[in-house]
């Protein structure tokens, strides 16, 4: 038995990849980076500089929203940026960290937000990837997440490359992987799933026995409820309380 | 200079079908979307929207057959309200031609119109298949001082811009509280503008440095107290969640 979720899991995770000083960012529908950052900031990186597309620096929100655009993240702001002035940043390369979700991605870590299917006339016509195109190639490092791990989401190759880049970083509800000579390699799958498991719902080949992931220590899952206390962190995955 | 008060019918009737619209706000925050439904109203056709990230007033367009193509980099709800169905089956039949940017691109497209110039050089796009998908749109070139090949992003000029602000005085001078989105940029890159607002004040009563956008850019301010709902106002109201899905339930019009 675990007294975690996935959820607490993947948002411990996500902020265990944030160095203490990173600048920092995350972009819209990102619940998980926006728990994960306030939660290193809580603990282990207090000196890490928070950016998102609502150009609050360093807020310090109590309420927690859904919408990652939302103006609650204004809450205790330090400054104003615009959002061209954040993208510049990271084309000049002075962006630490950047956190984009994915519905596809590759054996060589590549993302696809844009369409299942061909893109010119698409099965699904996906959102898009926002902000990605222009950021995985400059920001010094990318990590990826994604709520779910199956043969959908982790495919030998992308249905269309919405962007590539510095991807360092792959993080789901069962491993996390790594990018080593250009390809994704699992770096260890979580205390609650086999090696057969992650295997069978990965759509690439893999290499087991694996190495097992860290489980979120009592001072992150304490810090953790601190910060979200209303469970953010779960709506990715469906609910409120997961 | 003159007030340039008018009303929402007036000010919407400077769209014509087929022109370029650039809509302010962000996804679910600050778009004007009461400014949409007056162009839904007056029965526009083959617009083009340009946007960074589209939410309900993209979708809400999509949903009356009102846009034939949208440049943007992203459109959607977010998480808790999923993909902007109208929107999403419109590019799927083929009726609305989805030109996918980056938002750093959408941003370097409305700067090049801005500044006048027919394209500007960004940084990013490296390994992205939109770089050969979408030529109309993104070219590498040399650069020319010779440091190597950039990406060039082409100019769009949008006809109108239309942003939903919370202060505005009756010249058009607005005051921005919080996010200011790319909504400065949009109204300068325009060749007309429309700005609508929670609140219209008489001229010279904003304090100037709390002005975002200033009346030398402004065309028409419409009061429309509530102009951003369902999405967002800072400081106002927050997001109208029942109203984002009944428009996701609903049904798409036929037959255009």
């Amino acid at each position: 038995m675990t007294d975690y979720t996935p959820a607490d899991m993947m948002a411990v995770l996500l902020a265990r990849e944030i160095r203490d000083g990173d600048r920092v960012f995350h972009g819209l529908a990102s619940p998980l980076p926006m728990v994960a950052i306030l939660l290193a900031r809580s603990t282990h990186a207090p000196n890490l500089v928070y950016l998102n597309i609502t150009g609050a620096v360093d807020p310090t929100p109590s309420r927690l929203p859904t919408s990652t655009v939302d103006p609650a993240l204004w809450e205790g702001a330090r400054s104003r940026i615009t959002l061209a002035d954040i993208f510049d940043l990271n084309a000049r390369g002075e962006m630490d960290l950047v956190f984009f979700g994915a519905a596809q991605v590759d054996r060589r870590g590549r993302i696809n937000l844009s369409a299942i299917g061909p893109w010119e006339a698409p099965k699904v016509r996906l959102p898009g990837g926002a902000g990605s195109a222009a950021m995985l190639p400059r920001a010094r490092r990318a990590v990826v997440w994604r709520a779910r791990h199956d043969r959908r989401t982790l495919v030998e190759s992308v249905d269309f490359v919405t962007a590539s880049g510095n991807l360092d970083r792959v993080i789901t509800p069962y491993a996390v992987f790594e990018r080593r000579d250009g390809l994704l390699t699992l770096r260890s799958r979580h205390p609650y799933v086999s090696d057969e498991t992650v295997v069978a719902e990965t759509g690439f080949a893999l290499t087991p026995p694996f190495a097992v992931t860290a489980a979120p220590t009592a001072e992150e899952l304490e810090a953790l409820r601190r910060v979200d206390p209303g469970g953010v962190r779960a709506v990715e995955f469906g609910s409120r309380n997961g | 200079m003159g007030s340039k008060v008018t009303s929402m019918e007036r000010a919407v009737g400077a769209v014509a079908d087929g022109m370029i619209v650039a809509l302010g706000g962000n996804v679910l925050h600050r778009s004007p979307s009461a400014a949409v439904r007056e162009i839904v109203r007056q029965g526009r056709r083959d617009l083009k929207v340009i946007k960074t990230a589209g939410g309900y007033d993209v979708d809400l367009l999509a949903q009356a057959g009102a846009i034939c193509a949208v440049w943007a980099g992203y459109v959607g709800y977010e998480n808790e309200f999923g993909l902007a169905t109208h929107y999403r089956r419109a590019v799927e039949r083929g009726e609305v031609e989805a030109r996918e940017h980056t938002c750093y691109s959408v941003i370097t497209a409305l700067r090049a119109a801005s500044y006048g110039v027919p394209y500007l050089p960004m940084n990013g796009l490296w390994g992205s298949d939109l770089l050969e998908r979408r030529p109309e749109d993104f070219r590498v070139v040399d650069d020319p001082f010779g440091q190597g090949p950039v990406v060039a992003v082409r100019a769009i000029r949008p006809d109108v811009a239309i942003v939903h602000v919370q202060k505005a005085d009756t010249e058009g001078n607005c005051a921005i509280t919080g996010t200011l989105f790319e909504d400065v940029l949009m109204v300068s890159a325009a060749r007309l503008s429309i700005v609508t607002a929670e609140e219209v004040v008489l001229a010279g009563s904003l304090d100037p440095e709390s002005v975002s956008i200033p009346a030398v850019l402004v065309s028409h301010v419409v009061h429309a107290p509530g102009g951003a709902r369902p999405a967002s106002c800072h400081g106002y109201y927050g997001i109208d969640a029942e109203a984002v899905r009944a428009l996701a339930a609903a049904q798409t019009a036929v037959g255009r």
